[in-house]
């Protein structure tokens, strides 16, 4: 071939030292860093699955783990819990979700800002704090809303369960359905109302119109969000650790970490518990890109000139807007009110004027009193800020050879990053620990383990924000600094970093928030030395005594979260980031 | 200044085939001359302004810049673009948004590697610059702020500013519209002419290509297809390509009854009669030809010797009136002054004739 021909007269001597130039160096080892972070988790499960659990590590093949985690735990009855649990979430919060795309996306309701904001808000509240308000909500026991219809109505028995499947869909779904409107949003958007009105005009009555030719021109996207919405149920972990292990209501997330709780720990059963779940959960992810690949091709419905034009409610615009309000006040404004209430109490104590004088701020109090917190404070803040930190420049050089320097091998980044997607929080915690249990990096029980899980696990979404702003950002702005004469360095920091800029704030302060929120992973990863927020929490929960202590922590996690929510929704607007 | 010589770049078609995009490119820009590259969409121009720059490393040829050769796949050389010493334009502008106008211009300033400028140096080249291009007084606006033809003026000045040994300009005026594209032709022309510039310029507009270059480059499929001053391409196209695209022609299909060697007048035989026309391509008696006639050049008159026809259309332009006239088996179009004893009623019954140096017969590509 002609360029192969070509390339063999170039002297040996000047290809390698291309190569050897710094920068390139830094991509190589890029490349090398996300293949490790990726592979060698996945690596340690596959292992640990097919081999024999002893005292002393991983022993001789076997495919025991399987025969025992099958038997033993019930897999039928796994499967079974996990997929109700799954597609009663997805379902839930895609009728949810796609009725707050419409009123904000299609509609001229007053208010919409307020409700993606409200949105945006709900999605970065730790898991681990609204299931925990909704159990001091709708707790038989000590659920205070279940007290006061009880007293109210004078019933006999808690109208609310939430130790029971429809109470843990419940609560998941009020905590996911804006993940589903923003899925959904951006195809609710770009539908050309146009194509709406031709059918109209063609005589078509409004059910004809939204069955023939809304909900068909729809479809890819809500299929697609909806197989989503199915994997993170899947992958959960805060609801089942939460109300199913009391409940005795067991899915995957909370068995894989049960079985590696016991004593000694079943390593080997929880790794093929993992493998199950992980198979599942690839071909969820896979069918959702095959979805979305076919959502792309859907992207007819812009067209030249096209402006979206709301659906004119008249009269309606205030009765949609309140109920939409409503659904808030429900999912968002009542577990936050909850947990602010009860910081003020020390034990679990009902909303009511007669509690008013036994208010105090002793919680507050306490908890900044409390050395363990403050110190898992601080390391929730620094790992979050390194991981943060780590990702966003990674990404950022993936996405850039993905993108400029390597096009033609840019699908194997793309993977590489997109890979941690599909694999649940709850397997790339317990990986890693047995990655680094088996290899000699001393990792284990310090905050690096740590960041070594969270910068896998967040590499999509760093992924998502890089090369989304690089893809805005025109090939001929870079290349015609390169023919004024700057070099690689200078065309990345003075052209490339400063247009990105607000796309990779944006995208650290996404990272920042899953970071210092994240329980599933760190669960198995932060020890005594090493507390982090997330178990520290659910620690205090179970063991500490103190619905208000626990509660205060709560908000003062909560508080910064809303002020960073309030950052991105600037950038959003700026860069359009998200939306 | 510069030269092209078997110039070849392919790209990765769908599987493990290879599309050509440019093949066999040979070119020559003389110090203070404007060439120009023409051609549709996809034609392999713009790749060849991307190797020259060196954007894109082709595969074959050699690229030689001032005597420095700074491409050479013999010998393995490639100099990098920032090490070239070109100015570029793109058509995008491309025009850096978190940058003042100041800024973008005097970016190439503060990374050469060729000089290093002091402060008051670059301030004093970039007024130079911006003066220039008439933007003086914008340096503190935001690049954002300006209008499309300003935007374009700014790729302009920060091209030159480090008064590059050839500018390469890619459909730098296809983004403005009608009226500023014209202002803007007159614009470049000139500063061209006063900073005696060396520039290489790719369009797919004629009209620009006629107005600006010493020397017009037609591309097609990838490798050149003529080249020659604007009057020479238009007034004498080697085949029916260059006929086609640059101008607007009329076809006349036919035969060669009598030979002539290129640049000398032969004879045509077609369905509308015999003519005497210039030939631009060498053909033997007999061989399927093609006689391409540009409507301003087709006389009109009222009666006397020539083709008999009928006006079947008549279009008043202002300056000129377009016809089209029926002849045997096809329709003619035919450009003539308006004026007023030579305006002919859609009916009439006209004459035309064909100036033997303004036909030009070339190999019937349909046929062969």
């Amino acid at each position: 071939m002609a360029s192969a021909g070509s390339l063999s007269r170039i002297p040996l001597r000047s290809v390698l030292f291309d190569w050897l130039q710094p920068w390139r160096l830094l991509l190589a080892g890029c490349v090398l860093l996300a293949a490790w972070l990726v592979f060698v988790p996945l690596a340690a499960l596959f292992y640990t699955a097919f081999a024999e659990d002893t005292p002393f590590g991983p022993g001789a093949a076997t495919l025991g783990n399987f025969i025992d985690a099958y038997v033993e735990n019930h897999i039928p009855l796994l499967l079974y819990n996990s997929a109700v649990f799954a597609v009663g979430t997805a379902v839930m919060t895609l009728l949810l979700g796609a009725l707050v795309a419409w009123v904000v996306e299609r509609t001229d309701a007053p208010l919409r800002e307020l409700f993606h904001t409200l949105a945006l808000l709900s999605f970065a509240l730790p898991g681990l704090l609204t299931t925990m308000a909704w159990m001091l909500i709708l707790s038989p026991n000590i659920g205070w809303l279940n007290g006061a219809l009880r007293s109210l109505f004078g019933l006999s028995a808690a109208p609310f369960n939430i130790y029971s499947m429809p109470g843990m869909i419940w609560a998941l779904s009020t905590h996911y359905f804006p993940l589903a409107y923003l899925l959904m949003g951006p195809a609710f958007r770009v539908l050309d109302i146009r194509m709406e009105e031709a059918a109209i005009i063609a005589g078509a009555r409004t059910w004809q119109v939204a069955a023939r030719v809304t909900f068909p021109l729809l479809r890819p996207a809500i299929l697609s969000t909806v197989l989503l919405l199915f994997v993170r149920g899947l992958e959960s972990f805060e609801v089942p650790r939460l109300i199913g292990v009391p409940a005795h209501i067991h899915v995957f997330t909370s068995e894989i970490q049960n079985a590696t709780r016991d004593s000694p720990p079943h390593f080997g059963i929880a790794a093929a518990l993992g493998m199950t779940l992980l198979v599942v959960c690839v071909a969820g992810v896979y069918l959702y890109r095959r979805a979305t690949a076919h959502a792309e091709a859907f992207a007819t419905v812009t067209g030249k000139g096209y402006m979206p034009t709301p659906q004119r409610l008249g009269v309606w615009r205030w009765p949609v807007a309140l109920l939409t309000t409503l659904l808030f006040v429900i999912a968002l404004g009542l577990p936050l009110f909850t947990l602010a209430w009860q910081s003020l109490f020390h034990n679990a104590t009902a909303p009511s004027v007669a509690a008013l004088p036994m208010m105090s701020a002793d919680s507050y109090r306490y908890i900044f009193g409390y050395p363990i917190f403050l110190s898992a404070v601080r390391n929730s803040v620094v790992l979050g800020a390194m991981a943060a930190t780590v990702v966003v420049a990674l990404t950022f050089v993936m996405a850039w050879i993905a993108q400029r320097a390597a096009k033609r091998y840019g699908w194997i980044l793309d993977s590489l990053a997109f890979i941690p997607i599909a694999i649940p929080s709850v397997i790339v915690g317990a990986s890693i620990l047995f990655a680094y249990l088996i290899i000699p990096i001393p990792v284990y029980n310090t905050i690096w383990i740590l960041l070594i899980a969270y910068v896998t696990m967040y590499l999509p979404y760093g992924m998502r924000f890089a090369s989304g702003g690089m893809v805005q950002i025109h090939r001929e702005l870079e290349e015609v600094a390169e023919v004024a004469g700057a070099s690689p360095l200078q065309i990345f920091r003075r052209v490339l970093l400063p247009l990105l800029a607000p796309v990779l704030v944006a995208g650290w302060l996404y990272v920042f928030v899953l970071a210092v929120r994240e329980l599933a992973a760190s669960i198995f990863l932060s020890g005594p030395g090493t507390f982090v927020l997330g178990p520290l929490t659910l620690t205090m929960w179970e063991e500490g005594g103190s619905y208000g202590a626990v509660c205060a922590m709560g908000i003062v996690q909560i508080v910064p979260l809303v002020a960073i929510v309030m950052v991105m929704r600037r950038l959003e607007e700026r860069v359009g980031v998200g939306r | 200044m510069l030269q092209v010589e078997d110039l070849g770049k392919e790209f990765a078609g769908v599987g493990s085939a290879r599309i050509a995009a440019v093949r066999d490119v040979a070119l020559s820009v003389p110090e203070g001359r404007l060439l120009t590259l023409l051609g549709p969409s996809g034609c392999g121009k713009t790749t060849t302004l991307r190797c020259i720059a060196g954007l894109e490393r082709p595969d074959r040829g050699r690229i030689v810049l001032g005597g420095r050769v700074v491409f050479d796949s013999e010998t393995g050389v490639f100099v990098p673009p920032a090490e070239r010493g070109i100015g570029m334009v793109f058509q995008s502008y491309a025009i850096w948004p978190h940058m003042s106008v100041f800024e973008n211009v005097a970016f190439p300033l503060r990374v050469s590697r060729l000089h290093r400028y002091s402060r008051s140096d670059i301030a004093q080249r970039v007024k130079t610059a911006l003066e220039t291009v008439r933007l003086g007084g914008f340096e503190e606006r935001r690049a954002t702020q300006l209008s499309g033809g300003q935007q374009q003026r700014l790729a302009l000045a920060r091209g030159l500013v480090a008064e590059p040994r050839l500018i390469l300009l890619d459909e730098p005026l296809s983004n403005l519209d009608a009226k500023l594209r014209e202002q803007m032709r007159f614009e470049l022309k000139r500063l061209q002419m006063k900073l005696d510039l060396t520039a290489v310029y790719v369009t797919h507009d004629q009209a620009e290509a006629l107005a600006l270059s010493d020397e017009i480059a037609v591309f097609n499929q990838g490798h050149i297809v003529q080249r020659g001053t604007p009057l020479e391409i238009y007034r004498h196209p080697n085949s029916e390509f260059v006929a086609d695209f640059i101008g607007s022609t009329n076809f006349l299909r036919g035969t060669v009854r009598k030979a002539a060697a290129v640049g000398a007048v032969g004879e045509v035989e077609t369905q509308q009669g015999v003519f005497a026309t210039t030939f631009a391509a060498p053909l033997t008696a007999g061989a399927r030809a093609i006689v391409s006639i540009r409507p301003e050049d087709i006389g009109l008159a009222a009666d006397g010797e020539g083709v008999p026809g009928t006006v079947g259309a008549r279009v008043f332009l202002g300056e000129v009136i377009d016809y089209l006239i029926a002849v045997k088996g096809q329709e003619l179009r035919v450009r003539h002054r308006a004026r007023r004893e030579y305006d002919y009623p859609v009916g009439a019954s006209v004459v035309l004739s064909l100036p033997p140096e303004r036909a030009m017969t070339m190999i019937d590509e349909a046929a062969s």
